[in-house]
């Protein structure tokens, strides 16, 4: 169908609607919904030894500390976690992310690699010992096994245990966008102990599920 | 390798319900409605109601599924609802904005003998434009393509307009737009359709029956909920793919299918009355009263004699 108009503005190229549909693209590009993960989310590179997690290259062992469980009961780390494979992480119960995204991801490997419990133990540090009560620990780990060992105890406590695997303690970083007070910046890896205790791999955010699958049978197997 | 070795509220965005408009989606929307507009009003046109409120619907469902809160969940936080975004935008926005593009628009942006009118033409015969949909269909759900350009707004951002750029190539032929070599009828339209419907299965019995979760960047996001399981929102996910990738796509095949066999049978009921009308008139002129007789049982609908003998006019009495 031919325009009632001139046949040269039939034939003009939309360059004003090019320019404006490209300047509303860079707007779109700017001020559009962008990835909620800040890192390239592929996951952890296989080393040499096929393992996923990083080998830690200064020796250490399971911290020298003495902390709570949820029933109230005193628990030596470095009696209670020999003996058997442990993974080691420091968190808080409303830490948005980073926490239930690891404590999802081994919970969830352990079913898929046929790991069980028992012959690996998963232990989870409050570092917020204000707010994470032992009731509410409980609550927070149900939401990933029951099985994971929750442990709380003093704030100088905590960070005498971080110290001892060279990790700087928690830091209070500001208020919390979902309004549950503040938000605490703490180390993000998780530390795997063998059964006499040494740590020997660290696994920091950026682990899928898939890397914990490659490395969990290998940890019981020949850590235990 | 990019990991993070310290839990802060820098890393990630944290979900919040709290509304934030997303300027970018705004000016987008308003320039594709102004846009239309004002190329009427350059081209001293009336704009068409009707094709006005598609073209408005169109971009009505970019928008919804661009804004926040969807915008932010599909690209960031949930498989679902990314999935949902690319079906919203191939099977709702892009065929409601080319059912609202009136084809004199479609003639002033891509002019007869240019080549841009060429390019258009190549893009849209049917077999390039199943190769295009199926390719970014399959290039744009490979989990290396995700977790590499959806973690940046730019890439992000160059998904979508893959998605829509792909949805409108595909359906140009079967919504018959302009070119007219291009358009395809039933039943190869029925065909194309459903040729991509097929195709569609497959990247959503991979999104369904994967045991592990595909995707990294929905895998790592700040989950909405405790206890968010990844795993089931991907398989929710590939659901979702093929509910409205193939059943909804089948409902409309079939809707077209049906609408071109009944229209094909209202054609073959008139060429069958006109040649009806022509025997009984050829009758009429040998010998009036046989024609008479036959006249009388001659409307179609109301006479089983006219039926029969209208079924095949070769069995028509004749003035022998």
């Amino acid at each position: 169908m031919s325009s009632p108009r001139s046949d040269r503005s039939t034939q003009r190229p939309p360059v004003r609607t090019l320019a404006l549909l490209l300047v509303a693209g860079l707007l779109a590009v700017a001020c559009g919904p962008a990835s909620a993960t800040a890192i390239a989310a592929q996951g952890l590179e296989p080393g040499p030894d096929g393992w996923r997690g990083i080998p830690l290259e200064r020796e250490r062992t399971v911290p020298e500390a003495t902390l709570l469980d949820t029933q109230g009961d005193a628990v030596a780390l470095h009696e209670a976690f020999t003996g058997t494979p442990t993974l080691l992480f420091f968190g808080y119960t409303s830490c948005p992310d980073i926490c239930p995204i690891h404590l999802a991801a081994i919970a969830s490997a352990m079913g898929t690699a046929g790991v069980s419990f028992d012959d690996l133990d998963v232990v989870f540090v409050s570092v917020d010992p204000d707010r994470d009560t032992p009731e509410r620990i409980d609550d927070y780990l149900a939401n990933f096994s029951r099985r994971i060992v929750g442990l709380h105890g003093d704030l100088a406590v905590v960070e005498d245990a971080l110290a001892q695997l060279d990790l700087p303690g928690p830091v209070v970083e500001g208020a919390d966008p979902r309004g549950e007070g503040d938000l605490i910046g703490h180390p993000a890896q998780v530390i795997g102990f063998d059964a006499d205790g040494q740590a020997l791999r660290t696994w920091p955010f950026g682990a899928r599920r898939s890397d914990w699958i490659a490395d969990l049978p290998r940890i019981v197997e020949e850590w235990s | 390798m990019n990991v993070a070795w310290w839990c802060s509220s820098t890393p990630g965005q944290i979900w919040t319900w709290r509304y934030t408009p997303f300027i970018g989606v705004w000016v987008m929307a308003a320039t594709f409605i102004g846009g239309y507009v004002l190329a009427h009003r350059r081209d001293g046109r009336a704009v068409d109601p009707k094709l006005l409120r598609r073209w408005v619907l169109g971009v009505l469902a970019l928008f919804l599924v661009s804004e926040w809160p969807i915008g932010q969940l599909g690209v960031g936080y949930l498989a679902t609802v990314g999935i949902a975004r690319y079906i919203v935008y191939t099977f709702v926005a892009a065929p409601l904005l080319l059912a609202g593009l009136p084809d004199w628009l479609v003639t002033r942006w891509f002019p007869d003998g240019s080549r841009r009118r060429q390019v258009l033409a190549t893009v849209t015969s049917w077999p390039i434009a199943l190769l295009v949909f199926n390719a970014v269909l399959f290039g744009t759900h490979l989990p290396i393509t995700v977790d590499t350009l959806k973690v940046t707004q730019l890439g992000s951002f160059g998904v979508d307009v893959l998605h829509l750029g792909a949805a409108l190539i595909w359906w140009w032929p079967a919504m018959q737009k302009v070119p007219a070599e291009n358009v395809i009828e039933e039943p190869l339209r029925a065909f194309y359709l459903f040729a991509s419907s097929v195709l569609m299965f497959v990247p959503a019995a991979f999104l369904t029956f994967s045991p592990l979760p595909l995707y990294g960047l929905y895998e790592l996001a700040p989950p909405l909920w405790l206890g968010f399981d990844p795993t089931a929102d991907q398989q929710a996910a590939g659901i979702v793919m093929n509910v409205g990738g193939g059943f909804v796509l089948w409902a409309i095949i079939a809707t077209l299918f049906l609408r071109w066999a009944a229209a094909k049978e209202a054609e073959d009921t008139a060429a069958r009355r006109l040649r009806n009308e022509a025997t009984l008139a050829r009758m009429a002129a040998l010998d009036p009263e046989t024609a008479g007789a036959a006249g009388t049982a001659g409307a179609p609908e109301t006479s089983g004699a006219a039926g029969t003998a209208g079924a095949d006019p070769d069995r028509q009495p004749t003035s022998d």
